[in-house]
């Protein structure tokens, strides 16, 4: 029983930071329609930043995320203006985004190994590798439970910035306006919502949050430039499911998979981790293609 | 379609008895005159042994382009004439390997006879695949074939069986050192003639015009009566054969087979790149493509040595293409009328 509560605690932890990672997919999609195959390696890029100011001037990945969230705004906001608002319009612009995007994504990979090479990296604050020690509370006689100290924290500053975002885009007149583009977009520009500026804020606010992933990458996750593809796979897995374009979908998405791969991991091994999301994405396809809280979308 | 347009050849006016033969003029019969002299000097080119200075270098350079003619032209089918874009095409390349490296390796084989046996392994997972990715539209179906692509690297890093992630190793083949690689030199393209072949004939086909149909809209298409979901599933089929036959031969001329070797994202995206430079969805794109790219590879190879700058010159072509020349070359030239006759085969 207590080996059941362990591995569901050790699968909440890393669904968190996977809420945090398909959120900013999601909402890319869900205002502008932008499928972002490089969102993964934008991860690895603030990732790298992370790991070398940690390295260098100390500074830890948690806090970061102070310097990385407004940077990689700044650069989605550029890659927005100067790539996307080109093809605007274009017949097939979903398409059309996957396959920029995924030239944006061989450009990054490239540059990233040309400058850092392929070797693995990881950023060793002392918590990364410490636990809490839970016993006593409903717990049986003698039975403890870890909570690994780096998961925990990076767990909670995900829930921060995502409770961060509802709440932007709950009570903002920007988020306002983002959940109006979100639902119609024809409709909220004719009431007057400045489309454009409101998609270059969405996707910066995605890749700001990439900017966060990366961060909570840098010490979790060992990572090098070529792994984003593994990370893509399942992130767009996470965001199919969970319906493409829901936050909420993809956050309780995220979670739910986390836990079930993490039950994998334990009892059948840890190679397969990554197969569980995999299979959910073609079972959720057969069963319902739309995923668990999509609308149906108009391609 | 075909019937009406005047540089028809005599081979497709044959199956239209009704019709007149329109005996190909001008430009048309200059054309047949490129394409057949281009075909004759590729078929004659291993024999020519003393003009050719680095004779093994060549017939892999040869076998190479070959090899990626045949897996665009068939990725064409699917993504370029039904507009479905797969980004995990290496997945019936690396079936297509393994099939004929498990033949090879347990029960001796020669994968230039189970090639074809590779092909068709891709094709039934094409089936399955298409069965279940293909109940998406657009970006989710790309997502899901990316995501079949990790499934099967993940899958095959994991069986005993196949060697696990180290892979087979397979036995030389047979024949002299020095015409070592003349053998897949010729393997790589007849495949590629095979695979152009196909492209050609479901261009100029009622099935191609459905597919083209469903590119364009799939509910206009449904509606107007073409089966869409039996058109898509086996076009998908369809456009693994190729890429599981060259898979195949690739693995027995690297003399091993190894899941990193096939199931990567990386040849997809040579495949889509590959398909989009030269104009997808046309006949000629995608060869023009693939010699073009390859060539353009080979170039940045000598230039900057193996480094990984060469990746990231592949993603800026992408994204310049797509941003400048969305119809690809092909498509383009044909738009302004310059397409030369020789390159215009749809």
């Amino acid at each position: 029983m207590t080996n059941v509560i362990q591995v569901a605690i050790l699968g909440l932890l890393l669904g968190g930071v996977y809420a945090l990672m398909a959120a900013g997919l999601t909402l890319a999609f869900g205002v502008m329609r932008i499928v972002n195959l490089a969102h993964a390696v934008f991860i690895i890029a603030s990732a790298y930043i992370s790991f070398f100011m940690f390295e260098n001037l100390g500074l830890d990945p948690l806090l970061s995320v102070v310097i990385v969230m407004p940077l990689m705004f700044l650069f989605g906001v550029a890659v927005y203006q100067v790539l996307f608002r080109r093809i605007e319009g274009t017949p097939r612009y979903t398409e059309m985004t996957v396959l920029l995007t995924f030239g944006i994504a061989i450009i990054i990979e490239g540059l990233l190994g040309f400058f850092f090479t392929g070797i693995f990296r990881k950023a060793d604050p002392e918590y990364a590798t410490d636990s809490f020690i839970v016993s006593g509370l409903f717990l049986p006689e003698g039975d403890i439970l870890f909570i690994p100290k780096g998961q925990f924290f990076a767990t909670l500053l995900s829930m921060v910035l995502l409770f961060g975002l509802w709440g932007f885009l709950r009570y903002s007149q920007t988020g306002y306006a983002i959940r109006a583009t979100m639902q119609n977009r024809a409709a909220a520009q004719i009431v007057g919502v400045n489309v454009r500026r409101v998609s270059a804020i969405s996707f910066g606010l995605s890749t700001a949050l990439a900017g966060a992933s990366g961060a909570l990458m840098s010490y979790l996750f060992p990572f090098f430039p070529f792994r984003h593809w593994q990370w893509v796979a399942v992130l767009l897995a996470l965001v199919v499911l969970g319906g493409m374009g829901s936050i909420k979908g993809a956050v309780i998405g995220a979670f739910a998979l986390g836990v079930a791969s993490s039950f994998v991991v334990d009892r059948i091994g840890p190679t397969w981790g990554p197969m569980t999301f995999y299979l959910a994405l073609f079972i959720i396809l057969l069963v319902r293609p739309r995923g668990l809280f999509g609308k149906e979308v108009a391609v | 379609m075909i019937e009406d347009r005047a540089d028809a050849s005599p081979e497709d006016s044959a199956s239209e008895p009704v019709e007149a033969v329109v005996r190909p003029a001008g430009p048309a019969r200059y054309r047949w005159y490129v394409l057949v002299g281009v075909l004759v000097i590729l078929l004659s080119l291993p024999l020519m042994r003393p003009l050719i200075s680095s004779y093994s270098y060549t017939m892999t350079l040869g076998a190479l382009v070959f090899m990626w003619v045949a897996m665009t032209s068939s990725w064409n089918i699917l993504g370029g004439y039904a507009g479905y874009i797969s980004l995990g095409h290496s997945v019936f390349m690396g079936v297509g390997g393994y099939v004929a490296g498990v033949l090879l390796y347990y029960y001796d084989v020669s994968p230039f006879l189970t090639a074809p046996l590779g092909g068709l392994a891709a094709v039934a997972l094409g089936f399955l695949a298409g069965f279940i990715t293909l109940r998406t539209r657009g970006p989710a179906f790309i997502i899901s074939t990316i995501a079949l692509l990790f499934m099967f690297l993940l899958l095959f890093d994991n069986i005993e069986y196949l060697g696990g992630s180290a892979g087979l190793p397979l036995p030389s083949p047979p024949f002299p050192q020095d015409w070592l690689r003349t053998p897949f030199y010729y393997a790589m393209l007849l495949s590629a003639m095979g695979s152009v072949w196909l492209s050609y004939r479901v261009a100029h086909s009622k099935y191609g015009m459905g597919l083209r149909a469903i590119a364009e809209d799939e509910t206009k298409a449904e509606v107007a009566g073409v089966p869409t979901r039996l058109y898509k599933i086996s076009a998908f089929a369809m456009s693994a054969f190729w890429v599981g036959v060259v898979g195949a031969i690739y693995g027995y001329s690297i003399s091993f087979v190894r899941p990193t070797v096939f199931f990567t994202v990386a040849i997809s995206a040579q495949m889509v790149l590959m398909a989009i430079i030269g104009g997808k969805g046309t006949v000629a794109g995608p060869v023009l493509g693939a010699v073009l790219i390859y060539a353009i590879n080979e170039f940045s190879l000598i230039a900057f040595g193996a480094s990984e700058i060469n990746i990231a010159i592949q993603g800026g072509l992408l994204v310049a293409v797509l941003l400048f020349f969305p119809l690809g070359i092909v498509g383009t030239l044909r738009k302004r009328n310059w397409l030369p006759a020789f390159l215009d085969w749809d």
